[in-house]
């Protein structure tokens, strides 16, 4: 058995829980789009293409159950977006929550960005467990009393009451973006923060919400001559200044914000020169990078684009420093997967809380994990099947050709209506968090 | 074809096979693949998925691909009915004007510019004159027609194996079809003839909306022209089809005229070019509407 990744070598991956329906019939308003854990790992977001959004609370640990970490469950829900029409296109636009950043915890409540298309909204998601009884004009129903009728005064005395999660809207931050926006990104100064789209890139001020910078924008005047668009951007976790974004020719732009006020310039470029070898005519496409992702310490940054992570050292602008294959053997598959539009799919990836190990998503809800020290690889898989309590994970293999082991599978067996998009890996612990369609996967490390 | 674990058929195999030949092994695979990804592309611009945006980033991807084929066969030289192959260098080798320096963010062409728009259009009409006769002429070790658009295109061809080139394009862009077939200039454009698709599913848009929108980044810069002029002839003086179609509604009449003209336009630059302007009578004209509407399923990918 392999060692494990993502933690020295006596680390496995368990299963811990699994949330969603089980039918097979999924409703496409609950298929997940986005993951993520909010600062301390406490709380785990997900959104869905009906608007939603789930948050997900771990349990205190409790010393009687020593065999597991605690246990994710549901701490809020509410409906975070509407599908809108775009009159003027004559276009719906849809409610997907295509991305949820957390702010940083400043108080009792907790906020964070959610975003579709077009819109993106501030939410405060607080607690409340107290309730104040014995008002002097109101009945304990709510309705007035006769004020001719009350003879004494008292004052409220705050009473527990059953703990009610409230997620309000704080600030709705909209038309801003003609396109799509594929990107948020809250910035070090916790208080501004970027939304991307195709063609722009916006800075924000959290607390105003009826304008905002265009930072970036790479419209070309004639957009018969548009060959490249924005695909992903984000602020450097340290340094509030800078910021990158990532294009669907296989670029990254570091740009300085204090280098002047469009940062259409860019202080560094980030590109691989092609293998002339490996060309075919879906060379960009597979080329056009899915995310970027800064390492928590701020030196580098990953890159996900079909086929590949790359790990960038952010000093070296000429190539990458590491390049993992994610399904290599799909190369030679990549005209039918430009048939069936698959190798269109956007694929995030993750770094663990120590920048060591790297994560990201395949077909067949395979999703794939990279040792950044040993070099180690290892594919594992999310199904109904292997959801045994703690039970282990096991390693999974794709066979590309010739006799096909045992346990192995083969290229053209391959689900590819299950793709696993999403995950997101807790920022302290080994805690990981899987979508698979509509159903969030939780595995960790077997606690010894 | 890929899909839920199902097991594969036996012509999925073969086309497994002939989408994953490597590309330095026969350039009949080459020019295999390089079609059906073209035919792929030029489907895929056309579709509309849905009633949401179907995404920028996607159409810019597939445009980029359809231009790397466009420029690879202008590269290639000549036009039509070249023996295959018989191009100097192989196929599988990339042009090295082609390799993007490692130090440009933005590709560009060989002359360091994005490749203009009016060269953009030539070329993409090039590509739908080359598909017909290329097809008819069999790459020698493939017998059978794999690609569905390409087959298509044949039966068409088959069926239709005397109409000459329709007159719908002459005069108004200053272009008329003469019969070289080497000539790019004499031939119009596939952005008239989109616009021409447009401008009449703004007529009839129920029966035409498969048709969708010709996407913001291709020009139909002879749309205002092709609205005034070609209409009418499109609507009015075309019969090709007539004695077929007359029973059919209105709606479905303009669909069919629309598909004609298509089918007409395609089996004219197939056959280089060699009949004369006018017409045929429509006694030879055999298509009948069955065929029509398996073409235009084929066309919209639906």
């Amino acid at each position: 058995m392999m060692a494990g990744v993502g933690g020295g070598n006596d680390f496995q991956w368990c299963f811990s829980q699994v949330k969603g329906a089980i039918d097979e019939d999924v409703a496409e308003a609950d298929i997940i789009s986005t993951v993520e854990f909010n600062y301390s790992g406490e709380l785990l977001a997900t959104g869905d293409k009906g608007g939603r959004v789930v948050i997900f609370q771990r349990e205190q640990e409790s010393k009687n159950r020593l065999l597991s970490r605690g246990e994710y469950n549901v701490y809020s829900t509410f409906q975070s977006h509407e599908p809108e029409f775009d009159y003027l296109k004559s276009l719906e636009i849809e409610e997907k929550i295509n991305k949820i950043r957390w702010l940083p915890q400043q108080n009792a409540a907790h906020f964070l960005l959610s975003a579709n298309d077009k819109t993106i909204k501030l939410w405060k998601i607080s607690e409340r467990d107290k309730r104040a009884e014995g008002y002097n004009l109101k009945d304990e129903d709510g309705r007035l009393r006769d004020p001719f009728r009350i003879t004494t005064l008292r004052v409220p005395v705050l009473m527990p009451m059953d703990l009610m999660v409230e997620a309000s809207p704080r600030r709705i931050f909209a038309n801003a973006h003609t396109y799509h926006i594929n990107s948020i990104s809250v910035n070090s100064d916790y208080e501004t923060y970027l939304s991307a789209d195709d063609l722009r890139i916006n800075l924000w001020h959290l607390e105003i919400t009826d304008r905002s910078f265009n930072i970036v924008d790479i419209k070309p005047a004639n957009m018969e001559e548009l060959t490249e668009v924005i695909t992903a951007a984000e602020c450097h976790p340290h340094q509030c200044n800078v910021f990158v974004y990532s294009s669907s020719k296989g670029t990254i732009r570091l740009c300085d914000m204090r280098a002047a006020a469009l940062c259409d310039r860019h202080s560094k470029f980030f590109e691989e020169p092609e293998d002339p070898s490996s060309r075919s005519f879906f060379s960009e496409i597979i080329s056009s990078i899915s995310d970027v992702k800064f390492s928590h310490s701020g030196r580098y940054m990953m890159t996900r684009d079909y086929l590949s992570v790359k790990v960038w050292d952010l000093n070296m602008e000429n190539r990458p420093v590491e390049t993992y294959q994610v399904h290599e053997y799909l190369r030679s598959k990549l005209c039918s997967l430009y048939e069936n539009d698959c190798i269109f799919d956007k694929f995030e990836c993750c770094w663990n809380g120590s920048d060591s190990a790297i994560m990201t998503g395949s077909y067949n809800n395979f999703f794939r994990m990279f040792d950044r020290n040993t070099r180690r690889d290892i594919t594992l898989e999310a199904s109904r099947e292997n959801s045994k309590p703690r039970a282990m994970l096991k390693p999974r293999k794709v066979c590309t050709g010739g006799k096909r082991k045992k346990d192995e599978i083969s290229v053209d067996s391959l689900d590819f209506n299950k793709k696993i998009l999403h995950t997101a890996w807790h920022p302290k612990e080994n805690v990981i968090a899987v979508a698979a369609t509509n159903n969030l996967y939780i595995f960790q490390d077997k606690v010894n | 074809m890929l899909g839920k674990g199902l097991k594969r058929k036996l012509e999925q195999e073969e086309e497994n096979d002939v989408m994953s030949c490597p590309q330095d092994a026969s350039p009949t695979c080459y020019w295999l693949q390089r079609q059906t990804v073209l035919n792929l592309s030029l489907l895929k611009l056309h579709s509309r998925p849905g009633h949401s945006d179907p995404g920028l980033a996607r159409r810019v991807l597939i445009t980029n691909t359809l231009r790397h084929i466009q420029d690879e066969l202008r590269g290639e030289g000549g036009p039509i009915p070249q023996p295959f192959p018989s191009t100097g260098a192989p196929l599988g080798v990339v042009d090295g004007c082609r390799e993007r320096p490692a130090d440009c963010g933005v590709e560009v062409q060989s002359e360091g510019s994005l490749t203009p728009v009016s060269r953009l259009e030539e070329d993409r009409h090039l590509l739908l004159c080359l598909s017909p006769s290329i097809s008819r002429q069999q790459p020698p070790s493939s017998s059978v027609i794999k690609d569905s658009f390409t087959s298509a295109l044949a039966e068409i061809e088959d069926l239709c194996p005397t109409v000459g080139i329709t007159t719908l394009f002459t005069t108004e862009m200053g272009r008329s079809l003469t019969s070289d077939p080497n000539s790019r200039q004499t031939h119009p454009d596939l952005s008239e003839m989109n616009s021409g698709l447009d401008s009449v599913s703004s007529l009839s848009d129920s029966a035409l909306s498969v048709f969708g929108h010709t996407p913001s980044l291709l020009t139909d810069f002879s749309l205002d022209d092709f609205l005034f002029t070609e209409i009418d002839s499109l609507l009015f003086d075309n019969v090709p089809c007539g004695s077929s179609l007359s029973a059919s509604s209105g709606a479905s009449k303009v669909v069919s005229m629309v598909t004609d003209d298509l089918v007409k336009t395609l089996t004219g630059y197939g056959n280089g070019g060699t009949s004369q302007s006018a017409l045929p009578s429509n006694q030879t004209f055999k298509l009948d509407l069955n065929e029509l509407d398996h073409i235009m399923e084929v066309l919209v990918g639906s």
